[in-house]
């Protein structure tokens, strides 16, 4: 049942990212509720619900902005890898440290991505361009998003789960 | 490393999983479900629009009153200009009649057909401005037909269609491209979307200054001519550079348009070398 909110969590999200988020910009650049979603649920739900929800929501953010989704894909495919990395790395980093820096590199990686995809589709783009205006202002605003919305879910009691992949049944915890 | 023996699997099914998906959007095959999919979510895109439009508005609006002061005093002094221009058109639209009626000539069918649309969502991230809009094949838009504004201003050009919504790239897209040209002096040149999602004229040749009306050109066969486009706000560069860097300010707030019109009567013409 978690896992089967969890994709709907993330379908809403993508609706929300291109019919909200373009409301509010900042500075020209919107909010990436779509890596939030998959990081609070890779974050505090289990990572097995992000291994579905990162596909689901390639896909359903593919569709809606017509973007190629196997590129969207490949966007948000580092988060978990990062996360675990993180983790077992060995750095003395807190739950919010970690799950801090897997948004910002993957947020840092999305943009780049997709700005590389438009600049293959026909776009012209200097690097610093791509850097100054959209990858470090982006960081800004990944990092600016989690906190807001970190600290009201520790507050709710959610406690905030590793995202190594534990030995055992996949759809048992789903 | 543990993290890759325990996360291989799925990062090569995900990755093999985005080639599969590279291959059927090449192919088109993913394009039905896309279709479904939009039309399953156009209800909670409503709703939310319903709800967050008015008060990106009113913020939007709450923030630019000074902006809006400084632009109203401009416009006052612009529709002072206009209203004379118009009297003198309207002076010369009565002469060119009278001559035309003496030359017995007829005008040319200029029937110009519009389908009404609503922007449903917008995809704003870097480099990318399209709008998806609330009418689709099953209302005669097809691939390549224009979009204007409700007052005619170019918005942008349809790039992919579904049964029931079809995708717009706007002019600010750093992927457009559109032949464009000055109004009085015939100057011409390209404009294209900048990464900000504004506007940037490159010139080819001919003089240009600020104030000056661009329109579309009708080169290329994509977009007809004599549409509106914006007018020239900036022009930077010293007489010793090859190209001087126009920035455009666009003629319609494209980012925040509620609705559009496509013109049907409009198909790109493609060269066909058979």
């Amino acid at each position: 049942m978690k896992g089967f909110l969890a994709i709907l969590a993330t379908v809403f999200a993508c609706v929300w990212q291109v019919t909200v988020a373009p409301l509010f910009p900042v500075g020209g650049l919107t909010f990436d509720f779509v890596l939030l979603m998959l990081v609070v649920i890779a974050a505090f739900g289990t990572p097995r619900r992000a291994m579905v929800c990162v596909p689901v929501a390639a896909l359903a953010y593919g569709f809606l902005a017509d973007r190629a989704p196997g590129l969207v894909l490949l966007a948000y495919l580092p988060m978990l890898p990062l996360g675990v990395y993180l983790e077992q790395s060995g750095v003395p980093l807190n739950h919010f440290a970690q799950t801090a820096l897997a948004m910002v590199a993957t947020g840092a990686w999305v943009r780049l991505l997709l700005v590389l995809g438009a600049v293959l589709g026909g776009a012209d783009g200097s690097a610093g361009v791509v850097l100054l205006d959209f990858i470090l202002p982006g960081i800004f605003l990944d990092f600016a998003l989690l906190c807001v919305v970190y600290v009201p879910l520790r507050l709710l009691g959610w406690s905030g789960q590793g995202m190594s992949l534990q030995r055992g049944g996949y759809y048992s915890s789903l | 490393m543990l993290i890759f023996q325990r996360y291989s699997w799925w990062v090569a099914t995900m990755i093999g999983f985005a080639l599969f998906l590279a291959l059927a959007g090449q192919v088109g095959v993913l394009n039905p479900f896309q279709g479904l999919f939009l039309r399953t979510t156009s209800p909670i895109e409503s709703v939310l629009n319903g709800v967050f439009r008015p008060v990106a508005s009113l913020l939007s609006d709450a923030g630019e009153v000074g902006d809006v002061r400084d632009e109203n005093s401009r416009l006052r002094l612009e529709n002072e200009d206009l209203r004379n221009q118009v009297a003198e058109l309207q002076q010369n639209s009565e002469d060119i009649k009278g001559l035309r009626d003496a030359l017995a000539l007829t005008q040319g069918d200029t029937s110009v057909k519009y389908v009404a649309a609503d922007v449903v969502h917008r995809d704003a991230s870097p480099f990318t401005d399209v709008v998806t809009i609330n009418r689709g094949s099953s209302d005669g838009i097809e691939v390549g037909m224009v979009v204007v504004s409700t007052k005619g201003t170019l918005m942008g050009k349809v790039t992919k269609v579904t049964s029931a919504n079809a995708f717009v790239r706007l002019i600010t897209d750093t992927q457009s491209k559109v032949s464009a040209e000055i109004v009085l002096t015939g100057a011409d040149g390209s404009v294209k979307g900048t990464p900000n999602r504004g506007l940037t004229f490159d010139l080819a040749q001919g003089e240009i200054q600020v104030g000056d009306e661009i329109v579309t050109a009708g080169l290329g066969g994509g977009f007809p001519r004599g549409l509106p486009i914006g007018r020239v706000s900036e022009v930077s560069g010293t007489s010793q550079d090859l190209y001087k860097k126009v920035t455009v300010e666009p003629g319609v707030r494209v980012g925040t348009a509620e609705n559009v019109l496509v013109r049907t009567d409009f198909i790109p013409e493609t060269l066909g070398l058979d």
